[in-house]
């Protein structure tokens, strides 16, 4: 490489690379410019829609998380309400009375009490908002 | 006259919204004229640096879209054209980090088979198989500048570096590929 000077290795990449471009341009056989249009037509279109649809969707699953919760926590506290009482299959009446004798008597600091109280509660929050989104006109 | 329920109304609400999203930067009569003028050399350039001619396939496709998509105010025509080399040059090395197998080293690049032309076959597998142990970005400013006859400003903003730093940078890449180009295997 030391035998070369600027000028000749100039002339060397120059040559290189014309022939190599005009081999280049015999090759190149790119889509046509109506098939690049209407593809990027057809994909503006789907990525607007996608973008469009993104939003309903998010609220959406919002809404049935939050159902999940709100059940969640009513079962908890069912469970919380009847736990230890027995025979509350075979006495409908009673079981209820027990559930709301249980509810009144327990004590509300009770963890087994509060969390599910609080799920529910943010669960009713979250749910109105979100229903509130999927049912409004715009 | 049926009712219409808020679905209806999102739906029509959906679409307007739809079709101010999928307004492109040039009308289509434009795109075209200038689709014309550039995609030959573009797919060239993208054939040539990225070393896989499906690549450029998908790539060619892939920066007019970006283009397309913009919305960026363009001085005149030779500034949409810069900015396009951009958009490919980023989208080859996007590809390179991916995981498609290119710049192996000038194996992918040399395999591409040769079309007729004025230089020997030898010759141009020697070419190739030289580019192909280039750096990608010394393959495009090597194009741009000898197969394309870009300025130094031109190649400059296609490869997002500093003007100033092209001749530099041109002259490393020139003296590589003529040291390359001298040792045959």
């Amino acid at each position: 490489m030391t035998q070369f000077t600027d000028e000749q290795i100039e002339a060397i990449v120059a040559e290189a690379m014309t022939a190599e471009a005009s081999v280049a341009r015999t090759e190149a056989a790119p889509p046509s410019a109506a098939i690049v249009w209407w593809r990027a037509q057809m994909r503006a279109r789907r990525e607007a829609a996608q973008l469009a649809d993104k939003p309903i969707a998010i609220v959406h699953a919002l809404a049935i998380a939050c159902g999940g919760g709100l059940t969640l926590a009513l079962v908890g506290i069912v469970i919380a309400a009847v736990r230890g009482s027995v025979g509350w299959l075979t006495d409908i009446y009673a079981s209820t009375a027990s559930l709301v004798t249980t509810l009144a008597a327990s004590d509300l600091s009770s963890r087994w009490i509060t969390l599910p109280l609080t799920a529910m509660l943010v669960s009713v929050v979250i749910a109105s908002i979100a229903a509130v989104f999927v049912l409004r006109d715009e | 006259m049926a009712d219409v329920t808020y679905l209806d109304v999102g739906r029509l609400n959906g679409d307007a919204a739809l079709e101010a999203d999928v307004a492109l930067a040039m009308d289509e009569d434009a795109f075209r004229a200038f689709y014309d003028r550039t995609a030959g050399p573009l797919w060239a350039y993208l054939s040539r640096v990225s070393g896989n001619r499906q690549l450029a396939d998908d790539l060619l496709q892939e920066a007019y879209y970006r283009l397309l998509k913009s919305h960026a105010a363009f001085e005149n025509d030779a500034h949409r054209r810069n900015y396009l080399y951009r958009i490919a040059t980023n989208l080859v090395h996007d590809a390179k980090r991916g995981a498609r197998p290119v710049f192996d080293e000038g194996v992918e690049i040399a395999g591409i088979p040769a079309a007729e032309g004025s230089a020997s076959p030898e010759q141009r597998t020697d070419v190739r198989r030289a580019l192909g142990r280039l750096k990608p970005r010394e393959r495009a400013m090597l194009w741009l500048a000898y197969a394309q006859g870009s300025s130094h400003s031109e190649i400059a903003a296609a490869l997002g570096v500093k003007t100033g730093s092209i001749k530099l940078l041109l002259f490393r890449a020139r003296r590589k590929l003529a040291r390359l180009l001298e040792v045959r295997p």
